[in-house]
């Protein structure tokens, strides 16, 4: 059982890894979390949609009702394959999110921006063809070929990204109104397996302490000129990185010895709150669903 | 040395825990505990006191029942503990750690708090009942679907004392309260330690804080490489420059101010050392 916690602590460790590769400004994240910057930051990513949903008025709702909700939107605007129905989708879901739930508009027009770039990267392939010789309605000379397009492939790509951004839409419905704990409670219930249910319980509990652990060390760690050229931020960074993996370790076992001291037989088991579905939460969803139905009806 | 067995006054209350001999090693050379023996009596507030790796926490974990001592045995209410009778010891002994995060696992105040009577396999109501007892009792309504890590130091603490509550235990040891809290949240700390002793709990807390274990406590118990080498009431601890030595105590401040005062003669011999600031004010009141 003890490997168990320490493995959840080493997965939660090298997330972190990762996301200090990837990411920079994580100093910059301690002190904005909850000052609701403006603007589009990745960095801040991780605590801001954490917050949101801690934030949302929709926090109250059931979240197997959410999850179900925002399901049925996305399998329609993936299923439905309509330009129209997908707007409707981007529509019903930033209303519920920014009117109902209360988030501000300008934050979730820029946690939408996030998916931007692989979206783009993406539909360029679809909308643009290469080929040796002049084809296609539009097309521009490289040399020794040519890239071509046509009004048909932009209007698929506009398709599919009105397509994507309507599942992106109804996903966001569900993580921005939905603190995580809900979430991993709805895979529970539709009975994933526990191993995995607990990890990430342990993963999202875990990830905060070693946020801030990971800060308190790479402050340390600049407060000596830890970061001051390349070189040495890669030496700082790797230590750091190393040294986080260590305590984690460390910590896993007083983790441990908290849990025993508290009865833990293998079984993490919490109390969980019971929301009902209220008929105005129902009705917005039925309405919302058929609303959908009716422009796919009207359009097909 | 020569205080072992402490000082109660008045008629013995029933001995709930009783520690008989306890070794424990974490490695090969250094014992953890060398022959630990203590008995813990019903409603007694006890000071564990003692430099740090002196064996406070180590003894606080045995007694637990999450450390298994080498030789020596525990015995609860006359009752001899065996590893089938482990959870008992858990249930009934409590332990508030150090750092609340170390302790802390749910994602929501009140998962957190239901985790211990979860473990305890009660049935769901009276595990609900139980944990809106112990956050009314921690101040705490109103934060139930908080996640921790949007929680204060202070909060983080009263949760991590609501999660023992909330599992009922007959003795509730607290490890190092007051090391993270700023003076207002100690403050609310003490409250809570005389709202429990009202409440007849037995509590132990191991502390570096002379001033606060001299006016907390009924009892200090001082442990030094992994022994204990003092056990009795305050005023008979401190005045034992022998044992303040070697455990690398000090002197609380009130007692040295009360001798300085009693040397120049200010103070009446025979009157009674005051134990907080109160009872300090008592003693000259109408004089000055």
């Amino acid at each position: 059982m003890e490997t168990y916690v320490q493995m959840g602590l080493g997965l939660t460790a090298i997330a972190m890894g990762l996301q200090g590769i990837f990411q920079s400004g994580w100093e910059k994240r301690r002190h904005g979390h909850r000052h609701h910057r403006l603007g589009h930051k990745h960095d801040g990513a991780v605590f801001s949609i954490d917050y949101y949903a801690y934030a949302s008025r929709l926090r109250g709702w059931n979240p197997g009702f959410k999850a179900l909700f925002s399901m049925v939107c996305l399998v329609l605007c993936i299923a439905c394959d309509n330009a129209y129905v997908s707007l409707g989708t981007i529509l019903l879901m930033g209303y519920i999110t920014v009117i109902m739930g209360g988030l501000s508009f300008r934050r979730y027009i820029s946690l939408m921006t996030i998916p931007i770039v692989f979206l783009f990267f993406g539909s360029v392939a679809i909308a643009v063809g290469v080929a040796p010789f002049p084809v296609g309605q539009y097309h521009v000379h490289m040399g020794f070929f040519y890239l071509y397009c046509s009004d048909e492939s932009i209007l698929a790509t506009l398709r599919l990204i009105a397509r994507a951004f309507g599942a992106v839409s109804a996903m966001y419905m569900l993580t921005l109104s939905t603190p995580a704990s809900e979430v991993i409670l709805v895979l529970r219930r539709i009975h994933v397996p526990r191993l995995i249910v607990e990890l990430m319980n342990m993963i999202y509990r875990y990830i905060f302490l070693m946020m801030d652990t990971q800060c308190r060390m790479k402050n340390a760690a600049e407060s000596r000129l830890g970061y001051c050229d390349f070189r040495t931020s890669c030496i700082s960074f790797g230590q750091v990185a190393g040294n986080l993996l260590v305590v984690s370790l460390k910590k896993g076992n007083a983790y441990y010895q908290a849990l025993e001291a508290r009865c833990y037989d293998g079984e993490l088991r919490f109390l969980e709150e019971e929301k009902a579905v209220t008929a105005g939460q129902a009705a917005v969803a039925v309405v919302g669903v058929a609303a959908l139905l009716a422009v796919w009806g009207l359009t097909v | 040395m020569a205080m072992m067995g402490g000082g109660m006054n008045g008629e013995k209350k029933e001995i709930i825990l009783q520690a008989r001999d306890l070794h424990y090693a974490y490695s090969e050379e250094k014992m953890a505990l060398d022959g630990v023996s203590l008995d813990i009596r019903e409603g007694e507030k006890i000071a564990v006191m003692g430099s740090n790796g002196a064996g406070k926490s180590t003894f606080f974990l045995n007694i637990n029942g999450v450390l298994k001592s080498e030789s020596g045995e525990i015995a609860y209410r006359g009752e001899k503990m065996t590893k089938k009778t482990l959870n008992h010891l858990r249930k009934n002994v409590g332990i508030v750690f150090q750092d609340a995060d170390n302790q802390i696992i749910a994602s929501t105040v009140r998962a957190e708090v239901s985790f211990g009577p979860m473990n305890l396999k009660l049935p769901r109501t009276e595990v609900a009942g139980r944990v809106d007892e112990a956050l009314a009792y921690m101040n705490l309504q109103g934060f139930e679907n908080r996640p921790p890590h949007y929680l204060s130091g202070g909060e983080k603490k009263r949760v991590s004392i609501a999660d023992i509550l909330a599992m009922h235990p007959e003795i509730i040891i607290f490890d190092e309260p007051t090391a993270a809290l700023d003076p207002v949240n100690a403050d609310m700390l003490e409250e809570v330690l005389g709202k429990m002793a009202e409440d007849g709990k037995t509590i132990l807390i191991s502390t570096h804080d002379v001033d606060f274990a001299y006016r907390w406590a009924e009892r200090i118990v001082v442990f030094c490489g992994g022994r204990i080498i003092a056990d009795g009431e305050p005023l008979e601890v401190f005045r034992d420059s022998e044992v303040l030595k070697r455990a690398n105590l000090k002197r609380p401040m009130l007692l040295d101010i009360y001798e300085i005062l009693r040397g120049q003669g200010l103070v009446k011999e025979g009157m009674a050392c005051p134990r907080n600031v109160d009872e300090f004010a008592a003693l000259f009141a109408g004089k000055l």
